[in-house]
């Protein structure tokens, strides 16, 4: 497996634009077997702080569970804009990402960071792709995420669905979350995930979309902060996105608390019968 | 409920001090009091344990913070049964939040708590001008297009600015150090005792962190281990080259080296029964004997802004029937050097303690090297809500350290011409 | 919890099973990791041996007891979760053909994940020198099997002395069970005095103690807090005053309360001592686990590098030690863990000042293993020393020369600080009164130092 060390965390603006005017013309079966990697990237705390606040954490030193995800992307999409990856980044669908904290993370630990790919799987409505991130501390894995993408295209009915969510759970509100309309613009200035799907209305509809949607990666977290300390780690948590959470929009956190972890839904306000992501908290 | 019964300082914990958009610069108020709150929880095993209340407080504080406390609370590890609530007092805040704590528990209404205090002067609300806010209520209110139209459009460019509170006294107009100012040219306090002054706080805050002092009442934060303001290298020369801030022409003494500089922090201290101690294996360090309140009246210059522990003390001793120099440690808040060498001076003054206090002598000197003994303001910071925290934390330990039926006196000076003081003893 | 390291995760992938079968790299298994509530087994163990000894008697009877499926037999369709060979009465040579009969067909019966102990007696203990080479011979063939086996299989030796048959079986108990994923082809030696009966661990074996672990705020120390804790125990958390925003984090997890000292202070063992006897009423494990390492070639080791390394990993606990170890502070019965590294035992390049620390631990446990005091106050002393342990210079070797140095053990993959923690715990437990003096490594019987 060719392992690639970068200097340091490349940027992910340059990286969008590479993976925009590559996106056509990208063909093939295979996912090329290659890890990116970065040795010791450390911490921004004033971006870890942002990032916090945007996700309801505390401003705090430990780590929250899904952040790891956010230092590592620009890594998956510096792997997904190399021209032998089969898929085009623009349109991608994150399906849904389980993510495990073996330990307490904390700011000041210097974490190397992974990325590689997996194959592709038929779906219903194309082909999927995982992407694994790691993170180690000296030598120990501390952290690791899988996450499933969908490249929508002509799909496979036959596929077999498996490893859906659990079902929602039901009953009232435990939250209700007013999102605004720039929480996109602002999640994308604190994560660098710029893609144009969660901008503006207007460069959501050039994508097929009715209007902008909030970030997947943003729903997860701020679900986990609202499962309280246990979701710090070391634990284990696993996200399906449903359906998108246009924006704005008011949306209502339900959740399932038992003796091995939480179940916890975000649903439109006032519309019981539809959920836009579904959240298990091992732990 | 007759009879009381001693309300006992079991210990304390704060974040490290940071200047103004140092470290803290993204936190708010209620990240750091969490913050602070989780290393007192886990210094003292406190995790999933009911208190009977958590009292603290901000002197700056946004409006969406209207349960500041309760919320630092729920995102603490204690149990989220435990009620919460604020208080506000100014730069009194923290002690204030002690002494109330510390009454309920003598009073049986409660068996422990948390007391404490933070502030952030890097995340301060920024407030728009009161014509504008006005107008923009209006607004707010407006229910059909037209009206709401109308309403914006009586908003004029000329609204539009905003106000960052600062430490100004509302109905002065003038800042803390101005009026700081005034009292010290009335007391003829120099330079130099300022500047010495603020030399003894940097070295002695340095000399307490070298011998592990802290390492039992402080929890790192944002990767700050100790307090940013702290010089331990500081000398006479360099503190004396620094130009004046405060006062006019020959009578400025007042000097960013020996003023306090704005800063963000959290401290709490834990509190509890004898009993409740005894069952959590904890040991008092000290006892709360007495606090007490006054204000001044600053506004129409009879008194110095700062000046009210100056009357707050006399009032406590006489009911305490004690002398000011029956106590082996004295915290006297150091909002500016000259604030504690301004209430000294005056406690030394016959005309002062005679035709202020009505006293027939002065309370006299105290024995300065039983005076901030580990630092104070000057070298650590004052987050303001945060200092009462930390003195009685401070001052519970180094009486613990000195043995059984030590005594200690805490003097904080707040804003609104109030002061807020405390006896603390030995257990 | 799914925990594998991310080799192991990765060959468990399509993509991953591929490329390893094609390049014909190791697939090492998932190991199963013990849980709250787990059974010592999840399958039938065959215990058998040289003579009915008292040593079967007990083992048999302690393990029907805790709840095992004992057999005499390997069955034709049930595959065994574990063997047990007893050879304590082996007198000759010729007596080790008991192991070869009763293993021989098992082997071929294991589970995934399956556990081999053998037990026999100390071998300078023995009458004769025809006695001596068979109990010596059992090391080798222990290690052997060890590396025969497959599919995340361990094999372990038990030395016992006579009389403390029973006193085994908390080690046989933890050497069946899954809290010893990464405990292979290793020698623990239990007896020696009188000794207590020992039970298998129970399922918080550790209630109503109270443990303090230095170094708490991250990495092994953080996983030992978690724990003990699990187990039952009351964790003070110890580490330096710059560590305490992660120390609070790992304390309030516990439940536990955090002590920020450094252990090169002159006072720490006594602040310990008081923090745990105020707060929790007294000190029954301490674990000492802080070290640094400032890894450099000796010829480019100055005298302050060389001596920061020496002065945490070993200098600070024999302080600590002589106040946590005085009469009356560390209650009778109490247990000392102390943490070494293969690094101590096969020395590492580069790493001399670690070696130098890790190897002096081991002493340690030699020296306080030895002193009639202690053994008076029923005070054991083991080590547990951690196998592959990457370095800053180590992770900074490409990843596939790491890998392979990860691979270089029988299991075929890194082991995990919870496996550390395991073994800590293991030395903690309350029936291990007879277990001191052992340095167990818990490396997947790694090539190095072997």
């Amino acid at each position: 497996m060719a392992v690639e060390t970068l200097p340091e965390i490349p940027a992910m603006g340059p990286l969008l634009v590479r993976a925009a005017v590559t996106a056509r013309g990208r063909h093939g079966d295979d996912v090329p077997e290659r890890t990116l990697r970065v040795e010791d990237a450390t911490v921004d705390r004033a971006r870890l702080a942002a990032y916090q606040r945007i996700t309801g954490h505390d401003v705090a030193d430990t780590l929250p569970q899904a952040y790891p995800w956010v230092l590592a992307s620009p890594l998956q999409t510096a792997l997904m804009v190399r021209p032998d990856f089969p898929l085009a980044l623009p349109g991608l669908v994150h399906l849904e990402n389980r993510v495990t904290t073996h330990r307490l993370l904390d700011a000041a630990d210097p974490l190397t960071l992974e990325a590689s790919a997996g194959p592709l799987r038929a779906h219903r409505r194309g082909r999927t792709v995982g992407v694994r991130l790691t993170a180690h501390v000296a030598g120990d894995l501390v952290w690791e995420s899988d996450s499933v993408y969908l490249g929508r295209g002509r799909g496979d009915e036959d596929t077999v669905r498996t490893g859906g969510p659990p079902d929602a759970p039901e009953g009232p509100a435990r939250a209700v979350w007013r999102l605004p309309e720039n929480l996109g613009r602002r999640y994308a200035a604190v994560s660098g995930d710029v893609n144009p799907i969660h901008l503006h209305p207007l460069t959501a509809r050039a994508l097929g979309f009715r209007r902008h949607i909030a970030h997947g990666m943003w729903t997860y977290a701020r679900v986990l902060s609202a499962l309280g300390r246990g979701s710090l780690g070391p634990s284990t948590s696993r996200v399906w996105f449903t359906r998108p959470v246009e924006l704005p929009s008011t949306v209502e956190l339900v959740a399932r608390t038992g003796s091995d972890g939480s179940v916890a839904a975000v649903r439109p306000a006032g519309d019981r019968s539809r959920t836009s992501a579904v959240v298990v908290l091992e732990g | 409920m007759t009879t009381t019964r001693r309300a006992a300082v079991l210990g304390g914990n704060r974040i490290p001090f940071a200047r103004q958009f140092g470290p803290y610069a993204e936190a708010s108020n209620q990240d750091m009091l969490t913050s602070a709150l989780e290393g007192l929880v886990a210094r003292y095993g406190l995790a999933g344990e009911r208190l009977g209340e958590v009292v603290a407080g901000a002197v700056i504080k946004h409006s969406r913070d209207f349960n500041l406390t309760r919320e630092a609370v729920l995102g603490s590890s204690l149990s989220p049964d435990t009620p919460a609530y604020d208080v506000q007092q100014a730069c009194g805040t923290g002690l204030e939040a002690s002494i109330l704590l510390a009454n309920k528990i003598a009073l049986g209404q409660a068996d422990s708590g948390i007391a404490g205090g933070v502030d952030s002067a890097s995340d301060a609300p920024v407030v728009v001008a009161e014509r504008l806010r006005r107008k923009l209520l209006r607004l707010s209110r407006a229910r059909s297009t037209a009206d709401r139209a109308k309403a914006l459009a009586q908003i004029r460019p000329t609204d539009i600015g905003i106000q960052v509170p600062g430490a100004s006294e509302p109905r002065t107009g003038m800042t803390m150090g101005q009026h700081m100012a005034i009292t010290a040219e009335r007391w003829g306090i120099t330079r130099e005792a300022q500047d010495e002054l603020a030399l003894a706080s940097h070295h002695r805050l340095a000399t307490a962190y070298e011998a592990g002092f802290f390492d039992d009442l402080m929890t790192p934060y944002l990767g700050l281990t100790q307090d940013q303001n702290l010089r331990p290298g500081t000398t006479l020369d360099k503190l004396a080259s620094l130009r004046t801030v405060f006062g006019e022409g020959e009578g400025a003494t007042m000097t960013a080296g020996n003023s306090t500089p704005l800063s963000d922090g959290a401290a709490t201290v834990l509190l509890g029964s004898e009993e409740w101690a005894q069952a959590h294996g904890l040991k008092p360090l000290a006892f709360f004997v007495d606090g007490e309140t006054a204000a001044v009246d600053h506004v129409s210059g009879d008194e110095g802004l700062l000046m009210a522990p100056a009357y707050a003390v006399p009032r406590m001793l006489a009911r305490q029937g004690l002398t000011l120099q029956d106590f082996d440690l004295y915290e006297i808040h150091e909002a500016f050097a000259s604030t504690v060498l301004s209430t000294l001076a005056a406690w030394e003054s016959e005309s002062f303690c005679r035709d202020r206090l009505g006293l027939d002598a002065p309370l006299g000197s105290i024995d300065r090297d039983r005076l901030n003994v580990t630092g104070s303001s000057l070298a650590a910071g004052h987050p303001f809500a945060a200092t009462g925290g930390r003195i009685v934390a401070t001052l519970a330990k180094l009486l613990a350290e000195r043995g059984s039926g030590s005594r200690g006196l805490v003097s904080v000076c707040a804003a609104g011409g109030q002061g807020v003081v405390a006896i603390l003893e030995a257990a | 919890m799914a925990r594998a390291d991310g080799y192991t995760a990765f060959v468990g992938t399509p993509v991953g099973r591929r490329l390893a079968s094609t390049l014909g790299l190791p697939r090492p298994v998932p190991l199963r990791r013990y849980e709250p509530g787990q059974p010592v087994t999840e399958g039938p163990v065959l215990v058998g041996g040289h003579g009915d000894t008292p040593a079967l008697a007990a083992l048999r009877g302690g393990l029907v007891a805790a709840g095992v499926d004992v057999v005499d037999e390997a069955g034709e369709d049930a595959r065994l979760a574990g063997v047990v060979v007893d050879l304590t009465a082996a007198e000759d040579p010729a007596d080790l053909e008991s192991l070869r009969a009763l293993l021989s067909p098992a082997l071929r019966r294991l589970d995934r994940c399956a556990r081999v102990v053998v037990v026999g007696r100390h071998p300078e203990s023995a009458s004769g020198v025809a006695q001596r080479a068979a109990r010596r011979a059992l090391e080798g063939v222990t290690r052997s099997v060890a590396k025969e086996l497959r599919a995340g299989a361990t094999a372990n030796l038990v030395l016992v002395t006579e009389g403390a048959e029973a006193a085994a079986l908390g080690t046989v108990g933890f050497l069946l069970s899954a809290r010893s994923a990464y405990v292979d082809g290793q020698v623990v030696r239990v007896g020696g005095g009188s000794v207590p009966d020992a039970a298998v661990q129970a399922e918080r074996p550790l209630a109503g103690t109270v443990a303090a672990v230095t170094g708490a705020a991250r990495g092994i120390g953080a996983e030992i807090a978690r724990t003990l804790a699990r187990d039952g125990a009351r964790v003070v958390c110890v580490d330096v005053p710059g560590a305490g925003a992660p120390l609070a984090a790992v304390a309030n997890e516990v439940g536990g309360t955090a002590l920020q000292t450094d252990v090169t202070d002159e006072r720490a063992g006594a602040r310990i001592l008081e923090h745990a006897t105020q707060r929790h009423g007294g000190l029954d494990l301490v674990v000492h686990n802080a070290g640094i390492t400032r890894d450099k070639l000796l010829a480019n080791t100055d005298a302050q590098r060389w001596a920061s390394v020496l002065d945490v990993n070993l200098r600070s606990i024999v302080r600590m030690n002589e106040t946590l170890l005085a009469p009356g502070a560390l209650r009778a019965g109490g247990r000392v863990v102390l943490v070494s590294s293969i690094a101590g035992i096969a020395g590492n390049r580069g790493q001399s000042s670690y070696a130098a620390s890790k190897a002096g631990v081991i002493g340690l446990v030699d020296g306080y293993a030895a002193d009639a005091g202690l053994r008076r106050r029923r005070i054991t002393v083991n080590a547990v020393a951690p196998g592959f342990v990457e370095t800053e210079m180590t992770a900074r070797i490409p990843l596939a020369t790491r890998e392979v140095g990860r691979r270089l053990n029988s299991l075929s993959q890194g082991g995990l600080p919870v496996d550390v923690a395991e073994t800590v715990a293991f030395f903690a437990g309350d029936g291990q009164a007879a277990v001191t003096g052992n340095v167990v490594r818990v490396c997947g019987q790694s090539l190095l130092g072997a």
